[in-house]
C-alpha cells in the first residue's frame, strides 16, 4: 500500500481521477480517464500516438482509454501498441477497463486489459497483447507480443504463460475501491 | 500454491478444511441447539480436540487461503478445491477464446483446432506471419518471444487460415500417407503379443502377418495414434449392436467393450484372445497377431550419441521442452509446435450433499457467477500487521525478542459475533516460539450495508496508524482496537533461537531445517452469534433467532527467524519484554492459553550460546 500522499501532490479532475502533477502525460487531448483513476509521479502515458491517417481523413481521437478506479504505479508506462500494416506504421488504440493496476516500473503496450487486472511491478506487456478481466500478473513477467490471456489467470515467468486458475472470489480481491480512498 | 506461500511471503494466514479429517463427510445439522448449557458443552469439547499442527505431513494439503475456500450452507461447513466435485460447464481455447463443443473435445483432443499454437522453445503464443512480399504467403509459426519459427524446422503454409489442418497434414509421415487406411490391423495387437509371454501356457499363437511391410518399422506417434483412432472408431461401431451379456467375467466384459464381440468376424484383437484364456468366450479361436519385431536398442543409441555430438548440447530439448511434446523428442529439431491446450469454465458441488456452490454463467467472456457461495461471507477473516509498522523484515525476526503483531478479525456477517480464539502457548514443531493472544475472547460488530460503510469512511477508516488514546489496548482482556465490523487483538511472538544453518548433529543432519525457522502459529478461531431464523415465507421473525456457532483453525506465518544472534541491545530488549508479560499473567485474566516460560527459555539459550 503506497503512503499517504502530502496534499497538493495530485490534481483531482471533476470526476476524481487524481492525477500526479510529476507525472508525464503527452496528448492529453488523446486520453480518456473514466474517473477515480490514479496517476502517480513519474508514469508516462504517451496519448500522442495515435493512429496515423491519410490527410483529409477524419480519425477517432481516442489513443488510450482507461476505465474507473485504476491505479497506475510510480514509473510506469502506458504506450499505444504500434505496427506496420499495409507498408504504413501505425499505433492502435489502447483500452483499459475498471479496477486494473498498474505496478511499479511496469510498461503496458497491450492493446485491451480488461477489468479487475493486476499487473505486478517490473512487468512488460507486449505490444496487441489482450488480457480478459480478472488476472493476476506476477512480479517481473514478460508477456510476449500478441498474447490473449483469458479470466481468472495468475500469469508469470519470461515469457508470461498462465500458472494458474485464480478462485472464484478474485474479482472481490482485485477490487481497487479501497486503494483510491487512501490517497 | 499453499506450500508456495506459506514459505516466501509474510504475513500470511490459512485456514484448514478440515475434510482430511473426516474422511467420509456427512452433512450436519445446520443448527445447534440454542441453549446456553449445549454450547458449554460444545465448548468444553472443543478444548479438547488436538491442536493442529502445521507442520504435520498431511497440513500441506488442507491448509488453504480464505480466497481459495468455498462454504456449503447446507452442510455448514467449509470446503476446500479437495471436497468439491467439479462440472465442466464449457470448453473453450485460451487463446482465440472460442468455446469449443464438448462433442468436438471427443473427437478432436482437447486442444484448439484452428490457428492457436504456442512456440515449442518458450511456450509464448506463436502467431501466423506472412514471409513474402505483400503480406502474402508462405506463411510461418513465429514466436514473437524467442523469435523460433516454424521455418525452423521447414515448415511453411500455403495459407494463414486452419493452421492446424496444414500442420496435421504436413506431421503426417510419408509412410502413412501411401499406407491405404484401409489395410486395418488392430492396433492392440502388440499387447496380445506380450500376452504371450504372459500366459506361455497359451502355445504358439496363430500368427496373421500383417500384409504391408510398413507395419513392421517401427510406428511413429502419428501412425500410431490414426491406426488406434481408426481401430476403436470400428470398434464402437461394433459394439453398438451387440450385448455385452455373453461375457462372464468383469474383465472380459471390459475386453470386450474394446474388441466388439459381436463383430467377431471384423475383429482380429486381443479380447478374444483372453476370452479364449477363460476358455469361455465360446464364439473362435483365440486369434494372435505379431505386430512388432524386437528392438534392437544399440543401433538406436548409437544414432542418438552421433546426432547429440552433431548439434551439441544447445540443440537437446529441456525436459519441460520434451514433456510438452507429445513424442517427447531429444532434440530442438524434432520439436514441433503445440496446438493450444483447451481450458475449462467449471462448475463446484458439495461433495457431501451435491449442492452447487459455485455456478459461473455459461456465457464465455463473462467473469459473472450465478451462484457463488464461498467461504470469505460467511466465516470471519483474519489479518495480521505489525504493531510498529515501522521497517520491520518479515523474513528475519530476532530470535528471543518478543514481536508483537495485530490480528484483525473482519466479520462478512450481518450479525454481531462473538469471536474465541485460542491456540498452544508454544507452536508445534521442534523450535517452539512463545505465543500469546492478549485479548482471547471479543465482540466483532455486524457487517452493516454498505452505505453505512460509505458514509462512515471519513471517521472510521481502518488504518494501521497506533491511536494513541487506544494505547490501553496491550493490557490484558483488552482488544486494542475496533471498528464496525472489525477488531484487533495484539498477538506476541517470542521466537526461540535456532542452531545455525550447517550446524550438524550426530546422524549428520541439520540441527534446524529452513522450515523449523518459519514461525507458524495454529490458531482456534470460534465464532458463536445468532441469527435470524431463515424462514421459507421469507419473513424475518424478531423473536425467531437461533445460535450459531462455527470453529477452525487457521494457520499464522508470522515470519522467518533469523539466524543471526540476538545483538547485545537485543538481548536487552528481550530482558524486559520477557519479564513484561509475567506482570500480564498477574493480572487476572481470562486468557484460555498459559502464558510460556519465555524467562526461563531466555536463560536456557544464554546457557547454549555460551558453551559455542
Amino acid at each position: 500500500m503506497p503512503p499517504k500522499q502530502t496534499k497538493g501532490e495530485y490534481i483531482e479532475t471533476d470526476t476524481g481521477n487524481k492525477v500526479s502533477r510529476k507525472s508525464v502525460i503527452l496528448g492529453s487531448q488523446n486520453i480518456i480517464l473514466g474517473g477515480k483513476t490514479i496517476i502517480q509521479a513519474d508514469c508516462t502515458i504517451r496519448g500522442d500516438l495515435r493512429r496515423t491517417v491519410a490527410p483529409g481523413q477524419h480519425s477517432g481521437n481516442v489513443a488510450i482509454a482507461v476505465g474507473r478506479y485504476c491505479f497506475l504505479s510510480r514509473s510506469s508506462v502506458l504506450r499505444p501498441p504500434g505496427r506496420t500494416h499495409q507498408k504504413t506504421f501505425s499505433y492502435y488504440p489502447m483500452k483499459i477497463g475498471d479496477h486494473v493496476f498498474v505496478g511499479e516500473g511496469s510498461v503496458v503496450e497491450a492493446a485491451l486489459i480488461g477489468s479487475y487486472v493486476h499487473i505486478a511491478k517490473d512487468c512488460v506487456i507486449g505490444k496487441f497483447t489482450i488480457i480478459k478481466d480478472c488476472v493476476r500478473i506476477e512480479e517481473g513477467t514478460v508477456v510476449a507480443p500478441n498474447t490473449v490471456i483469458p479470466s481468472f489467470s495468475l500469469v508469470s515467468g519470461r515469457p508470461g504463460v498462465v500458472i494458474d486458475e485464480l478462485p472464484e472470489t478474485a474479482q472481490e480481491g482485485l477490487e481497487l475501491k479501497n486503494l483510491y480512498r487512501m490517497i | 500454491m499453499a506450500p508456495r506461500s506459506i514459505t516466501y511471503s509474510f504475513p500470511t494466514v490459512h485456514i484448514s478444511c478440515p475434510c482430511d479429517e473426516s474422511i467420509a463427510i456427512t452433512p450436519k445439522s445446520p443448527t445447534k441447539p440454542s441453549a446456553p448449557a449445549a454450547l458449554e458443552e460444545d465448548l468444553e469439547e472443543s478444548e479438547e480436540e488436538e491442536t493442529f499442527d502445521p507442520r504435520a505431513p498431511r497440513s500441506n494439503f488442507s491448509l488453504f487461503p480464505l480466497d481459495n475456500l468455498l462454504y456449503c450452507e447446507d452442510c455448514n461447513q467449509i470446503r476446500c478445491p479437495r471436497c468439491v466435485h467439479d462440472e465442466i460447464v464449457c470448453f473453450f481455447c485460451p487463446n482465440c477464446l472460442f468455446e469449443v463443443p464438448s462433442s468436438t473435445v471427443k473427437s478432436e483432443g482437447n486442444r484448439c483446432t484452428r490457428n492457436c499454437f504456442s512456440c515449442p522453445i518458450c511456450f509464448a503464443s506463436l502467431v501466423v506471419t506472412p514471409t513474402g512480399e505483400e503480406q502474402a504467403g508462405p506463411y510461418i509459426l513465429l514466436c514473437n518471444h524467442c523469435l523460433w519459427s516454424s521455418a525452423e524446422i521447414g515448415i511453411e503454409f500455403e495459407k494463414p487460415t486452419s493452421i492446424a489442418a496444414q500442420l496435421a497434414q504436413k506431421l503426417k509421415p510419408p509412410s502413412l500417407a501411401r499406407a491405404p487406411s484401409g489395410s486395418f490391423t488392430s492396433p492392440l495387437s502388440p499387447m496380445s503379443a506380450s500376452s504371450e509371454s504372459y500366459f506361455p501356457s497359451m502355445g504358439a499363437p496363430t500368427i496373421i502377418t500383417p500384409d504391408d511391410e510398413v507395419d513392421k518399422k517401427e510406428l511413429s506417434p502419428e501412425e500410431r495414434f490414426i491406426k488406434l483412432k481408426a481401430h476403436y472408431a470400428q470398434q464402437r461401431a461394433g459394439a453398438g449392436a451387440d450385448e455385452y451379456g455373453s461375457s462372464p467375467g468383469a474383465l472380459s466384459r471390459l475386453m470386450g467393450l474394446y474388441s466388439g464381440l459381436g463383430s467377431g468376424s471384423r475383429s482380429r484383437s486381443f479380447g478374444r484372445g483372453i476370452g479364449g484364456f477363460s476358455n469361455t468366450g465360446g464364439k473362435g479361436k483365440p486369434e494372435w497377431t505379431e505386430w512388432d519385431t524386437v528392438k534392437e536398442i544399440g543401433d538406436d543409441e548409437e544414432e542418438l550419441v552421433e546426432r547429440i555430438k552433431e548439434v551439441g548440447f544447445a540443440g537437446t530439448a529441456s525436459k519441460e521442452q520434451r514433456i510438452a511434446q507429445s513424442h517427447q523428442p531429444r532434440f530442438i529439431q524434432d520439436l514441433k509446435p503445440l496446438a493450444a491446450l483447451l481450458r475449462t469454465k467449471r462448475s463446484k458441488r458439495c461433495r457431501a450433499c451435491r449442492h452447487i456452490l459455485v455456478k459461473p454463467e455459461s456465457k464465455l467472456t463473462t467473469i459473472r457467477f450465478r451462484i457463488k457461495l464461498v467461504a470469505m461471507n460467511y466465516i470471519p477473516a483474519l489479518s495480521i500487521s505489525r504493531l510498529d509498522p515501522t521497517a520491520f523484515n518479515y523474513v528475519a525476526l530476532t530470535p528471543l525478542s518478543t514481536h508483537q503483531f495485530l490480528l484483525t478479525i473482519t466479520n462478512p456477517l450481518f450479525d454481531p459475533i462473538n469471536v474465541t480464539l485460542a491456540t498452544p502457548a508454544k507452536t508445534p514443531g521442534n523450535y517452539p516460539s512463545t505465543v500469546t493472544i492478549l485479548c482471547p475472547t471479543f465482540e466483532v460488530g455486524a457487517n452493516t450495508d454498505v452505505w453505512d460503510e460509505a458514509l462512515q469512511t471519513a471517521t472510521n477508516t481502518p488504518t494501521p496508524t497506533i491511536k494513541k488514546g487506544r494505547k490501553t489496548g496491550m493490557l490484558i482482556g483488552t482488544v486494542w482496537d475496533m471498528g464496525r465490523n472489525w477488531t484487533t487483538v495484539v498477538i506476541e511472538i517470542v521466537p526461540p533461537l535456532l542452531p545455525l544453518p550447517g550446524e550438524l548433529d550426530e546422524d549428520g543432519n541439520e540441527l534446524a531445517t529452513e522450515d523449523d525457522r518459519v514461525v507458524q502459529v495454529p490458531v482456534s478461531v470460534r465464532v458463536v452469534y445468532e441469527t435470524d431464523l431463515e424462514r421459507d415465507d421469507g419473513g424475518l421473525g424478531k423473536e425467531a433467532k437461533e445460535k450459531r456457532e462455527h470453529t477452525y483453525w487457521s494457520v499464522l506465518g508470522l515470519g522467518r527467524i533469523s539466524e543471526k544472534m540476538p545483538t547485545k541491545a537485543a538481548e536487552d530488549a528481550a530482558g524486559p519484554s520477557a519479564a513484561r508479560p509475567m506482570s500480564l499473567v498477574s493480572a487476572p485474566g481470562k486468557s484460555v492459553i498459559g502464558r510460556g516460560s519465555a524467562g526461563e527459555e531466555v536463560s536456557g539459550n544464554k546457557n547454549r550460546h555460551s558453551v559455542r
